[in-house]
């Protein structure tokens, strides 16, 4: 138990700094949302200076931090200026549909990396290794935004699956089961992009640590007495090779999460990454922090997740 | 080279494993070169092996007999040559068959500590051989054999639940003994299997050793540097230099036997 708490407050603390360096750089960063109101000619420049002074922009950015930390503490993130309310109401909904992709992709790309690097791992040097490492070595050449492109020019030939977005025009008046349907083929083409973007680093990995267990010498000996390749897999390899995999687990959700907020954009997918983007354009900076912070969130989540998880499966650290 | 007499008296056994003519090869690439090396382990290695004897296989460092040893439950695959088990070569088994003859032949290899699974408990690692060679068995029941064969080998109850990290090397040595002995092999081949205990233990696990073979039969296969232990185990010997089956004789007071039994 020491542990765990011990690794939440670390989480914290570097959540704690991730934030305060976030905001440092965005402060220094030229120029804020009021210099692109102030360049219009219909609000005056008293309007701007009472705004100005009503955001506080012109504080240090210690305080201005310390007000900021204040909001997060009251699940509020600040007020975005564009969007003219709390940026938390903002924040939600997109994020649980960020979340919704990111795990799903998760899910999927595991589900790929797993089987493959085992097969790959005990066919090392034979045919089918061969294949599987020229298939990975070429979906690792191509760039993530070539393919969901590629993927999108797929959809648009074949019509199988829509080309973005979430829900249909009208969803609204469908039925739940209707509904769930609906999203599930608007949830095809991004989380297939992320899974095959993410998978084959994880196949390599996965091949690796199978393939370095697969030489002991413990299971030299399993196989010399008759062990078959099923409980070679399943009860040796796997476990051995557990802990690596649950630290990758950890650090792939956070590749993922970055990469998703990349194809949101290009699937228009309401999820971070649009909101990011236009809160960059527009220079509303709480909206900014507030993703950033959510990803470091999820990130750091994730790698605690992962330190939990390995905790459970292994008996020698749970021993310490 | 006899030694001990032969076990059932003057009638000759029938042969169980029969090595004709084997040749192991290790090849290593090179990185930059396309020449690759290659290393003889062994050159047509002959010998065979009566039902419920002991053949002493002594020789050198590098001599290739822990090549031999892994030959035999074919985790090395020999270039050429034949191992014949009961009369069938196992080298040309199907793998189903394959899987059978392994139940039955077991290799404790030179180094114990490596051998089992570090996560794994004595329990569950002298477990292990049960679950694919005898299925079918209650958990009460192979609970039993398991704990039987921990006994066998001297280990008592306190050490069941420990992995092997901690555990002395000759008790992981007598774990890996006792997992051997789980699926009653035909034909065990030992691997400097003892050489990691001291005296008294070497005793007591070598009169295991004849014990075991009275009781079931069994035939081994005792690679050693030790010719005192192989003088009191063995029926046959053979000398192994250089990956050859070498004619030599060995220091009389072996053959004769005169050296104190091990107590
Ligand atoms: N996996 C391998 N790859 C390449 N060469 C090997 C390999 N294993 C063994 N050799 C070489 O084959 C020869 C025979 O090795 P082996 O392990 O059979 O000797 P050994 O008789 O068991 O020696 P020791 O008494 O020291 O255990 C040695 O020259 C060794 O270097
Ligand atoms: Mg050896």
């Amino acid at each position: 138990m020491l542990r765990v708490t011990r690794r939440f407050v670390h989480a914290l603390v570097l959540l704690l700094g991730v934030s305060a360096i976030s905001f440092a750089l965005l402060s220094a960063a030229p120029g804020n949302v009021f210099d692109e109101l102030r360049l219009n000619p219909q609000i005056s420049p008293e309007a701007v200076a009472a705004l100005k002074a009503q955001f506080g922009v012109d504080l240090p950015w210690p305080t201005r931090y310390a007000h900021w930390l204040a909001s997060v503490l009251r699940g509020e993130f600040g007020y975005s200026v564009s969007y003219r309310c709390r940026v938390g109401t903002l924040l939600w909904p997109r994020a649980r549909n960020t979340l919704l992709l990111t795990a799903l992709a998760t899910i999927l790309a595991w589900m790929i990396a797993v089987p493959w690097g085992i097969v790959e791992a005990l066919h090392r040097g034979r045919w089918l290794d061969r294949l599987g490492g020229g298939i990975t070595a070429i979906l690792l050449a191509i760039p993530e935004l070539v393919l969901v492109l590629l993927l999108l020019w797929l959809a648009a030939r074949t019509r199988w699956f829509p080309t973005g977005g979430m829900f249909s025009l009208g969803s609204a008046e469908l039925t739940i089961s209707r509904k769930a349907w609906d999203l599930a083929q608007h949830l095809i083409l991004p989380v297939l992009a992320l899974a095959l973007g993410t998978a084959p680093f994880l196949i390599r990995y996965v091949r690796s640590a199978i393939s370095a267990v697969l030489d002991a010498p413990f299971l030299q000996s399993a196989r010399g007495f008759g062990i078959g390749t099923a409980r070679i897999v399943y009860r040796h390899a796997l476990p051995a090779a557990a802990n690596s995999l649950i630290s990758l687990l950890g650090f792939s959700i956070g590749a993922l999460l970055s990469t998703s907020l990349l194809i949101e954009v290009v699937l228009s997918w309401p999820g971070l990454g649009p909101l990011m983007l236009e809160a960059m354009l527009a220079r509303d900076t709480c909206v900014v922090m507030a993703v950033v912070m959510l990803s470091a969130v999820f990130l750091v989540l994730g790698n605690l997740i992962a330190d939990l998880l390995l905790y459970w499966s292994d008996p020698r650290i749970r021993a310490v | 080279m006899e030694n001990r007499p032969p076990a059932n008296g003057q009638a000759q056994p029938p042969v169980l494993l029969s090595v004709q003519g084997l040749s192991l090869e290790y090849a290593r690439r090179h990185a930059f070169r396309a020449k690759r090396t290659e290393t003889h382990a062994l050159r047509d290695v002959s010998f065979d092996l009566r039902e419920g004897e002991t053949l002493a296989l002594v020789g050198p460092s590098g001599s290739g007999k822990s090549s031999l040893a892994k030959c035999l439950v074919l985790l090395e695959t020999p270039s050429t040559g034949r191992i014949l088990y009961r009369g069938t070569d196992i080298l040309q088994l199907p793998p189903e068959a394959r899987r059978e003859v392994r139940g039955e032949m077991h290799l404790i290899f030179q180094d114990a500590s490596t051998a089992l699974n570090p996560r794994w408990t004595v329990t569950e690692i002298v477990r292990e051989p049960l679950t694919i060679h005898s299925k079918g068995l209650s958990s009460a029941e192979s609970t039993r054999l398991v704990i039987e064969a921990l006994e066998q080998v001297e280990l008592g109850a306190n050490w069941h639940a420990r992995r092997p990290r901690e555990l002395s090397g000759g008790q992981r040595q007598r774990v890996a003994l006792a997992r051997a002995l789980m699926l009653r092999p035909k034909l065990l081949i030992l691997d400097e299997a003892l050489a990691s205990l001291d005296l008294s233990a070497q005793g007591q696990l070598g009169n295991l050793l004849l014990e075991l073979q009275q009781r079931y039969a069994m035939s081994y296969l005792y690679v050693t540097h030790d010719m005192r232990m192989a003088s009191v185990l063995a029926h046959h010997f053979a000398v192994l230099d250089g990956g050859r089956i070498v004619p030599r004789t060995l220091p009389t007071e072996l053959i004769a036997g005169t050296l104190q039994p091990v107590s």
